[in-house]
């Protein structure tokens, strides 16, 4: 596995992913829908599988003493690699709006810096694994259809849970003091500050990392089960 | 003892169909495996490696089921399937270097040797280099790895005289010690009649015959004759040509014998391959 990874890295990293991975700066622009810089690492995942195939790695892997589904359990862990980075570089961007004054109190634009936004990101990686890689390896080369499929899933998710943000800030700063967008203001569309806001994004990391967990895994199991039946031509 | 076990390996595609192949590799030898363009060489290639799942069969490695241990298996294989036609925009070095992670039994001496004996260069990129030595440098990968079985197909067509007769030479080097052995797939029968000690010959995904060089060519006979005594011997002859000044056409060295009147010479490889290959059973070379 670890020369099967090591492969992954040298040989199928498509430079373009480095540039869809310093998008994470966009989450320095105030009122954004921070989840879209997500959509982006997946297209540099998409970009990696493309150079893949255009390079002839199914064959060239197919040759080496694995079996493939090894070959294809090493490709999802780089998948999952680089989506950790994204989410531990999330992170890292979310401690800016602990500097005072660094960010607009709220993001009118979707979901605020915070673990919610962490939990929503990773719900996105998990219905972008879920969708692309089983669909990716029925063939093992149509990367485009897989990704076409993967990104339908993946902006119905940004825009139900960016949308649900935007419209909590709508209603809030319209004056309408309705409790169930009051309670998402309060407790997940910010930074959390009090322990019950810690509480409900810590629950909401937690389950999001589970879904994520469990999601990929069933991914790869199919991904192993579809591509046992495909010719490396 | 048999390094490679054959055993009714079949595999349905829409047109073609491979059927129920089986034969061995003995150990320390070189076996030829031999037969037209989309006869089915590659796929049961492809199919013995799992790189196509057969729809039946077994395959065994050193009496192992090859399928139930593959990563085990294909360590001991070297594998080259034409020229290295991957990552062509990276250096051989890095290719060499991503691929010696793979093999515990990578001996780097033999692969700088390989490098210095082809003229490869390595830190040159897949893309500058010529056909003939990108099937050098897949062969310097397969031969770096200690591999008791190589397994190439179509290994010299992209190569110049003097190379496939060096490779030739290197292939009768690494089968010299009884424990290496190569299953070479060709449709150049030239460099086979030089190395190859035993013959399979595939025929639309069937298993023509499979045996030692030698009993294969005499089997068979090249005859020519008249052009009026084609009539005569038109069933015993397994494929002929007819030319201006009569016919030659091959036939089983049985039937060779009790053909009077016909010039009678010794098959070669190519001739049998050709003459077996005419579904008509002929052709006019007068057309």
């Amino acid at each position: 596995m670890k020369a099967l990874l090591s492969k992954e890295f040298k040989l199928c990293v498509h430079p373009a992913l480095f540039i869809y991975l310093a998008l994470i700066l966009m989450l320095l622009i105030p009122n954004y829908p921070y989840l879209v810089s997500c959509f982006f690492v997946c297209n540099g995942i998409f970009f990696c599988f493309q150079q893949a195939r255009e390079n002839g790695d199914a064959m060239y892997t197919a040759m080496l003493p694995v079996s493939k589904a090894q070959a294809v359990k090493a490709r999802v862990w780089f998948v999952v690699i680089i989506e950790m980075i994204d989410v531990v570089l999330m992170a890292g961007m979310c401690a800016f709006s602990l500097i005072p004054g660094a960010m607009p109190p709220t993001n009118g634009g979707g979901t605020d810096h915070g673990l919610s936004l962490l939990a929503f990101a990773l719900v996105l990686y998990a219905i972008f694994n879920l969708i692309y890689l089983p669909s990716f390896y029925k063939t093992g080369y149509k990367a485009g259809t897989a990704f076409l499929k993967s990104a339908v899933g993946v902006w119905i998710w940004i825009i139900l849970s960016d949308g649900l943000m935007i419209a909590t800030n709508a209603i809030m700063e319209s004056g309408l003091d309705i409790a169930f967008f009051r309670y998402i203001h309060e407790n997940i569309d910010c930074m959390p500050k009090t322990a019950e806001a810690w509480t409900v994004q810590g629950i909401l990391f937690g389950a999001g990392l589970l879904l994520y967990v469990v999601c990929t895994l069933l991914a790869a199991k199919i991904s192993v089960k579809r591509y046992e039946k495909v010719s490396v031509a | 003892m048999k390094i490679l076990e054959i055993k009714e390996l079949r595999k349905q595609y829409p047109g073609f169909l491979l059927d129920g192949v089986s034969f061995d590799v003995e150990e320390g030898s070189i076996m030829g495996f031999i037969g037209r363009n989309g006869a089915g060489k590659t796929t049961t290639i492809k199919s013995v490696l799992n790189l196509v799942h057969a729809d039946g069969g077994s395959v065994l490695f050193e009496g192992k089921d090859l399928w139930a241990n593959e990563t085990e298996c294909k360590k001991q294989i070297g594998l080259v399937l034409g020229e290295f036609s991957f990552y062509k925009r990276k250096k051989l070095k890095t290719i060499a270097a991503v691929t010696k992670q793979f093999y515990p039994e990578w001996d780097e001496e033999t692969y700088q040797t390989l490098l210095g004996r082809f003229s490869l260069d390595p830190e040159k990129k897949i893309s500058e280099l010529s056909q003939g030595m990108r099937v050098k440098f897949a062969l310097a990968l397969a031969l770096s790895h200690r591999a008791k079985l190589l397994i190439l197909d179509e290994p010299t067509s992209g190569l110049d005289p003097v190379s496939r007769d060096e490779l030739l030479d290197i292939f009768r080097d690494i089968i010299e010690d009884g424990e290496h052995s190569i299953l070479f797939s060709t449709h150049i029968i030239s460099d086979l009649e030089k190395c190859a000690d035993y013959i399979t010959y595939i025929k639309g995904g069937k298993i023509v015959v499979s045996t030692d060089a030698d009993s294969f060519k005499d089997a068979y006979r090249l005859v020519s004759g008249e052009a009026e005594s084609i009539e005569r011997f038109r069933d015993r002859l397994i494929g002929y040509r007819a030319h201006a000044f009569g016919f030659t056409g091959l036939m089983r060295a049985e039937d060779a014998e009790r053909a009077e009147g016909l010039k009678v010479a010794p098959a070669d490889m190519e001739s049998i391959m050709i003459y077996t290959e005419k579904e008509d059973g002929h052709e006019s070379a007068a057309q």
